[in-house]
């Protein structure tokens, strides 16, 4: 029998409800400052000694590096237990993100598990060849608190039609 | 820059050139796909060419919304959600990224002690000017003896 993984799928194949976990990020003080720095140089992100008199009490990471670290989980995940995604055929890009959440502070040692849901297939063909996938994505801390959600359309492409001749 | 003299003024920012090496830096930790790693496999994919990861775009954009209100007196804390972002075209590399950011005339409360939540409606450039990514936020703007702090 042959598995179909993630990206081994066309769109077609991609059902509404499919879940996955992508795994668990710890996130180190150093990683917080390093990406502060480079794209939101606040205090409570880049000095640890100030961040503990700012309104955070305490150093906090970067909205978009817990976001980012999102987006570097699923391809971890997708290397693993998707085919053919070196070539970049099926790899298909975000379009839009709808509904960014930031709930809860993320702090050094704290440790993120990140989840994924299909929830819609929009009606849309774009380029003649993709599709449209709606996933759902939520991080949960080591209290099982949310700390972010977010959906995003991701292209995926379609199956050809039998006249295209193209390989599987 | 000067200040905004209404809550609908366009505020603009100054310009980050993204390099090839900035580029590959980022997708390299967090977006390590073919099109943003390698310029012949980005060639062959349907951005046509390495292009920024468009989380490196938002984070960007991010910063030059940080830096630009701090420079007209609005003492910006934090983002603290998205509503909608849509990437519009993608960054190439050496494309020079800027942001035009007009603020929404209402203001709602903040779960941050000290701050109000200020909406705003971002659109990222590139050096010829086209939109490549626009984004519908909200930011926790400081108030009282925060606000001093904050700038």
């Amino acid at each position: 029998m042959t598995t179909l993984y993630l990206r081994d799928r066309w769109f077609e194949d991609l059902p509404v409800g499919e879940f996955h976990v992508f795994g668990s990020h710890t996130f180190s003080e150093l990683e917080i400052v390093d990406f502060a720095q480079q794209f939101d140089p606040r205090p409570e992100s880049t000095n640890p000694e100030k961040a503990r008199h700012s309104h955070r009490q305490g150093l906090v990471a970067s909205p978009w590096l817990v976001t980012a670290t999102w987006m570097r989980k699923m391809v971890d995940y997708m290397e693993v237990y998707a085919q053919g995604v070196n070539d970049g055929r099926r790899n298909g890009a975000g379009v839009a993100i709808n509904d960014l959440q930031w709930l809860e502070p993320v702090r050094p040692g704290h440790t993120l598990t990140y989840t994924y849901e299909i929830v819609e297939k929009p009606e849309r063909v774009i380029r003649e060849k993709w599709g449209l996938i709606r996933s759902r994505n939520e991080a949960f801390n080591q209290y099982s608190e949310k700390v972010m959600q977010f959906e995003i359309d991701i292209l995926a492409e379609r199956r050809p039609k039998r006249s295209d001749n193209v390989q599987e | 820059m000067s200040a905004p003299s209404s809550p609908n003024d366009q505020l603009s920012s100054d310009t980050i050139a993204l390099d090839k090496n900035a580029i590959v830096a980022f997708a390299t930790l967090f977006d390590p796909q073919p099109y943003h790693l390698d310029t012949d496999a980005a060639e062959a994919s349907i951005f046509g060419g390495l292009c920024a990861s468009g989380w490196h775009i938002a984070a960007l954009a991010t910063r030059l919304v940080s830096e630009t209100l701090l420079a007209n007196g609005i003492p910006f804390l934090e983002m603290t959600s998205v509503g909608h972002l849509k990437w519009h075209r993608p960054t190439f590399v050496n494309d020079q990224i800027s942001v035009r950011i007009a603020l929404g005339s209402s203001h709602s409360e903040s779960p941050i002690t000290d701050t109000f939540i200020q909406a705003l409606e971002v659109e990222v450039c590139n050096g010829d000017g086209e939109v490549v990514a626009g984004m519908s936020a909200t930011a926790a703007i400081a108030t009282g003896p925060a606000a001093g702090a904050a700038l």
